[in-house]
């Protein structure tokens, strides 16, 4: 029990102490950063059991922590990506300024995300909600630039999910008389259908503003693209995951309660699947990279949350290992983009060229992430992307799987303009001092590459916790004894064995480099990529031959019907309109104190004129 | 096994042989003689049944055709397209202009001999050569790599002083990577 | 031990059956589009020797390590592909991985190749092998969607999502799926088109504009590996059509005429077409492609 005060009084003190070290030490500061997110993380682990709550109260409200298996997964998400994004962070933060600000914002965030997960009553469930939006808004805008456009925009977007979920809470209590979400549960059984409809539905929005749900994703990219690239792979990897979170725990103890639930899970199905169809499509437009993995981490929640949404073990199963890869991949993503920006200054696809050869360790990692996003074989991603696809069409989804196949297909591309903007195509003298990033940046991201190779092999390390996750929410346990084989297999019986076809992957593969790759590069030397045939022109040293510019070009042209409308714009108008009204109003106030001695006239005059039918 | 004289023998006469009836040829489409490529690759005259074919860029390319005169400023890509193909490969002249300059033998700004820029295996006599012509051509290209005799690549490697001397003289400006395969 | 050690000999004669097989049909294409356009054409061996020249070709340049991997990536692709298809029906002599996978599995590992061949034709560093490969992907995107709706289709309709299990389903109702359910078998032959890559939708290659696009820096031993890859490949995917649509094959023969007839499919409508640019050939894939798609999964959820 005293776990969980000595964890959450590490994080606050530690973020209090680190910001002002700042002013003492630099070392000293990133030592007790490092140590006010580790050791937390170790005592969680090493400390905390299943089935413990810790009761306590707090000015006559009592509330009450606790964490069980479905809790401990997404503990196990924050705490790992984020103790891997600090170690990253250090590097990141070395030599820019505002470094307190920063460690302190990144610690309160991790603090913040765990005690979302291992809150039990509502009441700090929402403090920590609102601590997780404040540090994540003031991370959105540490750059300082756009703050106007970008930050206030993740701000209104986060206070309507804030206020419809206190919204919510409110209520709930208002029938329940307290605070737990237990008890919540336990009414919700009771309650009146309008009831029953409504309080899903207010929380609901709460979760997908922070998940990035279409229509309430708009903040996403600019927020993203926004925050240092250190917190932006925990910001897209963790926290976004905190609206999975929640929108799982309503829609399995609440929603399938609900005859009618059913349309919520529809409706939100198709919500996710048109949000991945989406985000993929403005994914492949983009010319920087934050933008792009800003654009894809949307589509990606997506599937997660279509998985989620249909609510079969299969499909739950798909959507929570899809979100434990996608923080792994998309933590790298956005760690290799923060290891090129600093390295070079820029994360523009039309400017940085043929990295390959300065950057090799940051390649391999950006490599194996963008395998396991595609979703192809031998790493992890494959797996959730094969139980979603199984999990819709045995759950007669039929048009959806279509939906987000074509998302997965023209995902491919964004993946490739990312490898090739960055790391392929022409080596350009402009980048031929940069060096590869220092260890403390290569390393988590290697070791998580590492980590989603494993579990391509062996993704029952991942599924069985997340099957006991299962089973604490309610689920009939169906698939276990197979999770240890790493098989995976749908509701008609069919499956994939995945350790024998790996090792006949690893196998040909090794057999086709020997032969053909390792005599190729012993019998051939390297030459630059000037050395190409252009029609016989020589390139000088300092000639641009890169294709970067208009890269996805008849892609898009092809698309451009669905890409002319932007919901962006719709929210834009609406704000526009609510100006205007303002404005108007604004006219009433003129400023000058004979035109309100007129109103005082007047309304008293109206007054006595009609006091009759008035009074 | 490789160094056996014997065996040895036999493996070149299979390559020859697969080198002989497999003809990827770069149409440096450089002067009027361009035209003549068309008729002998279509329905009329249609060179793939001898195993010719037209390939797309230098690497993956045998033969380098130079068909017709050239011009100095073309003689440097032409030559820099020659370097950037892989060997075994061979050069055919294709028309009058790369024997002896043809009609344009005394023009400012075209090469005579191309035999002294870039090592020619198999020269196309006319003005122009009609499909016939250029067939027969390949067919006597094909008689010398079956025959080894088609070296002149190696040729080009042995005395390429001699010919890089040569191209100097004509290309004023010379930025050109070195030539070390 | 023994067992595997049959398992490997089997694979390596399927791998050489698949290779003579691809490569004589490729010779036999060319030897058809000669005879379309009234030429007497290359001999029906001309790949074997075009193959053979190739690999004796000197290599003597890379331009770094994914140049030198993406001819393996593909080569990977088209024997894993090979491997997961089931080539004969009760053939010791084709061992396959079927029971391991299932048809998504066999989807992705498709793009597996394509994808690592990309990387190698983008280390190159030449636009326009990149240039070629955006308009690949484009072009996947594009007949994905009728190809996948027509698996999903059949998915659907018979409930398993295993080749074999979509074979025993014929052997059993003495049928062809290509007849019973004729709109998913419309819908997958042209999505074929695309995944060959001939005439209207060889936008990849595109001698003319890209210079042969990705492979464009890749001569001699690459271009050999990735020419045998690709007629692996060939071999491999229209055997996959068969076993889906046609029922499989018992004995090589039956197999050769099938994938034979199939071939010629896209083979026969590309000799006499001119080339789409790539929004063309993508909302080609997008329009009666998908809409025999749609017919298809309607079908299927009627007859389920």
């Amino acid at each position: 029990m005293e776990t969980y005060s000595i964890i959450f009084a590490i994080f606050l003190g530690g973020a209090v102490l680190t910001y002002f070290a700042g002013k003492l030490n630099s070392i000293l500061q990133d030592i007790l950063f490092l140590g006010s997110v580790l050791v937390p993380t170790y005592l969680f682990f090493s400390g905390v059991s299943f089935g413990s709550a810790m009761p306590f109260s707090l000015e006559g409200i009592s509330l009450l922590w606790g964490i069980d298996h479905y809790s401990w997964l997404f503990a196990l998400i924050v705490l790992g990506l984020g103790s891997l994004a600090a170690v990253y962070a250090i590097g990141y933060m070395k030599g820019k300024e505002r470094k307190g600000y920063f460690y302190f914002n990144f610690i309160l965030s991790v603090m913040s995300m765990l005690g979302i997960v291992v809150s039990q009553d509502l009441i700090s469930f929402f403090i920590f909600w609102e601590i997780m939006t404040w540090s994540s808004y003031l991370m959105v805008i540490y750059n300082g630039k756009d703050i106007q456009r970008v930050g206030i925009k993740y701000f209104v977007f986060s206070a309507i999910g804030a206020y419809a979920m206190l919204m919510g809470i409110v209520i709930v209590h208002s029938i329940t008389h307290t605070f737990f979400i237990e008890d919540m549960i336990q009414a919700y059984g009771h309650m009146s259908l309008q009831l029953q409809i409504w309080i899903p539905i207010l929380f609901l929005i709460a979760f997908a503003v922070k998940a990035a749900m279409m229509p309430l994703h708009v903040w996403a990219p600019g927020a993203y693209s926004n925050a240092p690239m250190a917190y932006t792979s925990l910001f897209s990897g963790a926290l976004s995951k905190m609206g999975v979170y929640g929108m799982v725990l309503i829609l399995v103890t609440l929603v399938s309660r609900l005859p009618q639930g059913i349309w919520f899970r529809e409706v939100l199905a198709w919500l996710g699947g048109i949000t991945a169809a989406v985000g993929t499509l403005w994914a492949i437009k983009q010319d920087d990279a934050k933008k792009l993995l800003a654009y894809s981490s949307v589509a990606q929640l997506g599937y997660i949350i279509t998985g989620v949404a249909i609510g079969t073990e299969l499909g739950m199963l798909a959507g929570l290992f899809l979100a434990v890869m996608h923080a792994l991949f998309k933590g790298t993503l956005f760690m290799a983009v923060g290891a090129i920006e600093k390295q070079t200054g820029t994360t523009n696809f039309t400017e940085i060229t043929g990295l390959i050869r300065k950057m090799p360790w940051t390649f391999l990692a950006s490599l194996m992430s963008i395998i396991a996003l595609a979703g192809i074989p031998p790493l992890g991603g494959f797996v959730g992307k094969w139980m979603l696809y199984e999990s819709l069409i045995t759950s007669d989804h039929y048009l959806l799987v279509i939906l987000i196949f074509f998302a997965s297909t023209a995902g491919f591309l964004y993946c490739y303009k990312f490898l090739f903007g960055f790391f392929l195509g022409q080596e350009e003298k402009e980048w031929e001092h940069v060096k590869e990033a220092p260890a403390t940046m290569v390393v988590p991201m290697i070791l998580m590459s590492v980590f989603m190779f494993v579990l391509g092999t062996f993704p029952g390390i991942i599924l069985k916790p997340i099957n006991n996750g299962l089973m604490d929410l309610g689920f009939v346990d169906s698939y276990k004894h197979l999770w240890e084989t790493s098989v995976i297999f749908n509701n008609w019986g069919d499956h994939v064995i995945l350790q024998p076809i790996l090792y006949s992957i690893i196998a040909i593969f090794l057999f086709f480099l020997i032969l053909v790759v390792w005599k190729g590069y012993k019998g051939t030397r390297y030459v630059t990529t000037k050395d190409i045939s252009t029609s016989g022109e020589v390139p000088k040293e300092d000639e641009n031959l890169t294709f970067s510019v208009g890269f996805t070009q008849p892609f898009l042209r092809a698309v451009a019907p669905v890409m002319r409308r932007q919901i962006d714009k719709y929210y834009t108008e609406f704000a526009k309109g609510l100006e205007g009204l303002f404005e108007f109003m604004r006219r009433i106030y003129t400023g000058n104190a004979q035109t309100y001695a007129l109103y005082v006239v007047v309304f008293v005059v109206i007054v006595l004129l009609f006091k009759d039918v008035l009074f | 096994m490789v160094n056996d004289k014997h065996s040895q023998k036999i493996v070149d006469f299979i390559q020859n042989w697969s080198r002989k009836h497999s003809i990827w040829v770069l149409a440096y489409g450089t002067g009027c003689g361009a035209i003549e490529i068309p008729p002998t690759m279509t329905s009329r005259y249609d060179a793939e049944r001898l195993g010719v074919r037209g390939a797309a860029t230098p690497r993956q390319a045998d033969v380098l055709m130079i068909t017709g005169y050239l011009t100095v400023k073309t003689l440097k890509r032409v030559i820099r397209v020659y370097e950037q193909m892989q060997d075994p490969k061979y050069v055919i002249g294709f028309g009058s202009c790369t024997i002896n300059g043809g009609m344009y033998y005394d023009s400012y700004n075209t090469i005579n001999v191309l035999d002294k820029y870039l090592p020619v295996d198999v020269y196309i006599n006319g003005c122009m050569p009609r499909p016939e012509a250029v067939l027969s051509g390949f067919a006597q290209l094909q008689k010398r790599i079956a025959e080894g005799r088609a070296d002149g690549a190696t040729q080009y490697k042995e005395n390429l002083e001699w010919y890089r001397a040569n191209q100097k003289r004509i290309i004023p400006n010379w930025v050109m990577p070195e030539y070390n395969w | 031990m023994e067992e595997v050690l049959y398992n490997i000999l089997g694979a390596v004669v399927t791998f050489i059956v698949a290779f003579v097989v691809g490569m004589t049909y490729g010779g036999l294409t060319r030897k058809i589009t000669a005879r379309v356009q009234n030429r007497k054409g290359p001999p029906f061996y001309q790949n074997f020797i075009d193959a053979f020249k190739l690999a004796s070709k000197k290599t003597a340049i890379h331009h770094g390590v994914m140049h030198l991997m993406g001819p393996a990536f593909l080569m990977v692709t088209s024997v894993m592909t090979l491997l997961i298809v089931p080539v004969l029906a009760g053939n010791n002599w084709f061992p396959n991985l079927n029971f391991h996978g299932d048809l998504i599995f066999l989807l992705y590992i498709m793009t597996f190749g394509p994808l690592g061949m990309a990387l190698g034709a983008g280390q190159t560093g030449n636009p326009n092998s990149a240039i070629g490969v955006t308009r690949g992907l484009s072009q996947m995107v594009g007949f994905e969607i009728p190809w996948v709706m027509s698996l999903v289709a059949l998915m659907i309709q018979y409930h398993t999502t295993s080749i074999t299990g979509l074979m025993e389903v014929q052997a059993q109702s003495g049928t062809w799926l290509m007849l019973s359910s004729p709109f998913a078998f419309i819908a997958a032959v042209m999505a074929m088109f695309g995944m060959f890559r001939y005439s209207p939708f060889d936008i990849v290659g595109a001698p003319t504009e890209l210079a042969s696009g990705p492979v464009s820096e890749n001569g001699g031993k690459f271009l050999f590996v990735m020419m045998s890859a690709g007629s692996v490949f060939t071999f491999a995917k229209l055997t996959l059509y068969v076993d889906l649509f046609m029922g499989g094959a018992s004995n090589l023969v039956v197999l050769l005429i099938k994938t034979f007839l199939l071939y010629m499919i896209p083979v026969l409508y590309g000799v006499t077409s001119p080339r789409y640019r790539t929004e063309q050939a993508v909302r080609w894939f997008w329009g009666w492609p998908t809409f025999f798609g749609f017919l298809a999964i309607i079908q299927a959820v009627i007859l389920k």
